[in-house]
């Protein structure tokens, strides 16, 4: 977390880009939880995960599309665990160490999804954001945007924080979990 | 408003309105009986008043103005300011009606409310229903001193004994002043079996300084002489008021009737609520005697039942997870206790803890059982609402039905409960809709007019049958065949070959309905398929049994709870399904070579009946996974009505009692599974719906050859 500390950033009034839409409160930072999938990254909004699980044994369901992998009890609930990677279409790969079960609240239910690994929170700024639109094809359903974190270079938290050619690909929880 | 105190606020309101509901079914009958029923139109008076002010309270001002609007033609209806009819009584059902869509949540049934629309039936009624009849008391020869100071409620009472041919008597007691008040309540007591007094006024005597003299108004329908005794009253103080000339005396001997006595409100002031009566609460609008002797016993007076505390079914269902985890632990401590066993010098040690568990294993079946036994609701609650929907929809069609309950003390899980309302009322509609004919088609048939609609429950082992039986003109397999055909579900070459069975389970196809013209009622777009679907999903079967003239019956069959079943436990491959017990009717070692195939499917010989197979593998598409070993299979046979099919599973691991939890919303379309349930060793196990795969499979291949032969 402390990775995820040195990335936050404060935010700089007046950086509003003229492309950015203007009903967002720029003032507004945005929580979201990044993982990995394949080489890509992603983000889910903070607010929509519940926890985070390491991946239990998952029960498969016959009869179901090929992204769902099956389900698992959590305290007693049963709970549809997607496969994110069948769902995005990035290639497969077996789990690892890393390998994560997200557990997100898409309103009338809590289902869980496996990622590759969970790297950090990020705190976009309205202008860090890029509405959607921008990355076409079949996936922007569930595509919200694409988050631009900053990297603010005067302070020197330069390590190991990647360049800010950073891309996280910013997903809409609802639509995502929807079959 | 916290949601705590609005879920409290909900929880009265709705026993409120679902005790005016049964107030008004008794009101309804003693309306057909007897034209009215005073103690009745109190309690809805009452329960009224009572729902007004705590909506008040909460804010739920539309509901308060309605209740506000009825509690005045209550007001007008107790007071004889406006007689009861059928129209009235409709006003006051359509009351409830609107109390109930206030209180939802859903936008469509606040939508249904048109309040100015009500509040005109209201004025409708209360204008034209004041009563216009011939004033009883001018035949009377009362003192208009008397007359005076009677408060227009008791006026009303007089007017109406007189109207129902009670004789109208006159006692004059002299009461000592000490003890007055307990001498009033010994002639109270005295009188009620058989007179209601109307008032008592002091004497225009007078009386002295340590007496009393009062005149005591009462109307009875017993003799002078009975009365004098039951009142211990000197001969000469109880007198009958005289009609005055010429008016002929209808007297009929119609005395009140006992244990139901007439309670008068004096003005202003509630009573408190009576005992429950006699009459039974459930059979509503029955008539039958034998019916109601047998709810009486068990009738769920919401009045009689101070004990109880309102809990949420989801309460109950965390508890019973508790449980579930509980037995979890169970089997746990189970294995380390063999694990122990079996280290010599720790024998003494396990046999000690196998003991503990032993105790701890009976503590925890009582407490689910507990749990299970809080969780049964009678089935009185939702045929009460049924009840209600029974006397709409027969008047809105202008047909008789007279409906006949037993069983409503039958208890089901409260989720069963719940769930069934709905599709029981979509049959009910149908039955009063289709099945019973007119008054005058009844009649041509030799049929009696009224038709009857039977709704009987009773348990029969582990589930609960319910029936719905009408005596109207049943269905007619050729239109059913007919319709089928001509919506694609049958190809026309089979159409003679159908059976009469076949033919009447075209009703439960999705899409299917016969009648042409689409009725308020009926064609509101959910057919009787879906009424299936609901009943399959609470792990129930509906069957149809008609004869043509004669009625037609619905059985539905239920498990008494969903929470924790009893299931066997089978491996495919190297997954674990759970089946329900009770959709077992056997397991049999399967001998491949004994297999058929008939038209494509395979099948087994099964003490000479033929017996179609379905490889749970193939179905599930798991022939991918390795067998583990190559022993012999085994067929888990599953019935559905007289169809059966055997399940081709690799293992069968015994009996479990095991808590199904509903998949979530996202696999709610995923056919075949019931839920899921834990294994307890972390593992899920997904719980097969028989029923549901039995239809599938075999329904399925019947589509498959009617298409082959077309």
């Amino acid at each position: 977390m402390s990775d995820a500390m040195a990335r936050s950033k404060t935010i700089m009034p007046g950086a509003i880009t003229p492309s950015a839409t203007p009903v967002v409160d720029t003032d507004a930072l945005r929580e979201y939880l990044a993982f990995q999938l394949a080489e890509e990254f992603y983000a889910l909004p903070l607010g929509a995960i519940r926890e985070i699980l390491k991946p239990p044994a998952i029960t498969p369901v016959p009869r179901t599309a090929a992204h769902v992998l099956g389900i698992i009890s959590v305290r007693g609930r049963v709970t549809t665990v997607l496969d994110l990677r069948r769902k995005l279409r990035v290639l497969e790969a077996p789990h690892d160490k890393h390998t994560r079960v997200l557990l997100v609240d898409k309103g009338d239910e809590i289902m869980g999804l496996l990622v590759d690994r969970v790297l950090q929170v990020y705190r976009l700024a309205a202008d860090e954001i890029e509405l959607s639109g921008v990355v076409a094809g079949d996936m922007s359903e569930f595509v919200y945007g694409i988050g631009r974190p900053r990297v603010n270079r005067t302070r020197e938290t330069r390590g190991d924080v990647a360049d800010d050619s950073d891309i996280l690909i910013l997903l809409e929880p609802t639509p995502l979990l929807r079959k | 408003m916290s949601d705590n105190v609005r879920d409290e606020f909900l929880a009265e309101a709705q026993e409120i309105i679902e005790s005016l509901s049964r107030d008004l079914l008794l009101l309804d009958q003693a309306q057909k009986d007897a034209g009215g029923d005073p103690d009745l139109v109190n309690e809805v008076f009452r329960g009224v008043h009572t729902l007004k002010g705590i909506a008040g309270m909460f804010g739920y001002h539309q509901l308060g103005a309605v209740a506000h609007a009825l509690e005045d033609l209550l007001d007008d209806l107790r007071l004889g300011r406006v007689a009861l009819s059928q129209e009235v009584l409709d006003v006051l059902f359509e009351g409830v009606e609107n109390f109930q869509r206030l209180l939802s949540d859903d936008e469509a049934a606040l939508a249904g409310v048109n309040l100015d629309a009500y509040a005109a039936n209201i004025e409708r009624v209360s204008g034209k229903g004041r009563a216009a009849v011939h004033d009883p008391l001018s035949e009377y020869d009362i003192d208009p001193g008397v007359m005076a100071v009677l408060t227009e409620y008791e006026e009303h009472r007089l007017r109406t004994n007189l109207q129902q041919g009670l004789t109208l008597y006159r006692l004059h007691v002299r009461f000592s002043l000490a003890s007055i008040d307990t001498l009033l309540e010994d002639l109270k007591r005295r009188a009620k079996p058989v007179a209601e007094i109307i008032t008592y006024l002091p004497s225009m005597d007078g009386g002295d300084g340590d007496h009393i003299e009062l005149d005591v108004l009462l109307a009875s329908g017993v003799s002078a002489q009975h009365l004098g005794e039951v009142l211990d009253a000197r001969e000469d103080a109880l007198r009958v008021v005289p009609r005055l000339r010429g008016a002929t005396h209808t007297h009929v001997d119609t005395p009140v009737p006992d244990g139901r006595p007439e309670t008068p409100i004096p003005d202003g002031r509630i009573p408190p609520a009576p005992v429950p009566r006699e009459l039974d609460q459930h059979a509503g609008i029955s008539e039958d005697r034998g019916a109601e002797r047998e709810v009486t016993a068990d009738q769920l007076s919401l009045r009689s039942v101070a004990n109880t505390v309102r809990v949420d079914i989801r309460k109950l269902d965390h508890l019973m997870n508790v449980v579930g985890e509980l037995a979890i632990v169970r089997s746990s401590v189970a294995r380390l206790t063999e694990r122990i066993r079996r280290n010599p010098e720790l024998r003494h040690l396990a046999l000690e803890l196998h003991r503990v568990n032993r105790g701890f294993e009976r503590h925890l079946e009582e407490l689910q059982d507990g749990i299970l036994d809080v969780r049964m609701v009678p089935l009185g609650q939702v045929f009460d609402k049924l009840a209600r929907i029974v006397r709409q929809v027969a008047r809105e069609h202008e047909k008789e039905v007279r409906l006949v309950v037993t069983g409503a003390e039958t208890e089901v899980d409260k989720l069963i409960v719940e769930e069934l309302s709905d599709p029981l009322m979509h049959i009910i509609r149908n039955a009063i809709d289709h099945g019973i004919e007119s008054p005058k088609v009844r009649e041509l048939a030799g049929k009696p007019t009224t038709g009857t609609l039977a709704l009987n429950a009773f348990q029969k082992g582990n589930h609960v049958l319910i029936e719905i039986e009408d005596d109207g003109a049943g269905m007619n397999e050729g239109k059913l065949v007919e319709a089928a055909v001509r919506k694609g579900m049958l190809a026309r070459e089979l159409a003679g070959e159908v059976s009469r069975e076949d033919a009447l389970n075209f009703i439960f196809a999705p899409g299917f309905s016969t009648s042409a013209s689409i009725t308020d009622i009926s064609g509101r777009g959910v057919g009787m398929d879906v009424v299936k679907t609901n009943i399959s999903r609470l792990g129930g079967v509906i069957d149809v049994q008609s004869e043509q003239g004669i009625g037609s019956k619905f059985t539905i069959t239920l498990p008494v709870t969903l929470a924790i079943i009893s299931a066997l436990l089978v491996r495919v491959r190297d997954r674990w399904y759970a089946l329900p017990i009770t959709s077992v009717q056997e397991a049999i070692a399967l001998d491949e070579h004994s297999v058929r195939t008939v038209e494509g499917r395979e099948v087994l010989t099964l003490r000479g009946g033929t017996l179609p197979i379905c490889r749970l593998e193939r179905l599930f598409e798991l022939t991918h996974i390795p067998r583990p070993e190559a022993v012999r299979q085994y067929v888990v046979v599953s019935a559905l009505g007289h169809r059966r099919l055997g399940f081709v599973v690799d293992a069968l691991a015994g009996q479990q009692d095991i808590v199904i939890k509903a998949l979530g919303p996202s696999l709610r379309d995923t056919r075949g599974f019931a839920g899921a349930t834990d294994l307890g060793d972390q593992r899920v196990a997904l719980v097969l719906d028989a029923p549901g795969l039995l239809e599938e499979v075999l329904s399925g291949s019947e589509g498959v050859r009617v298409r082959a032969r077309a």
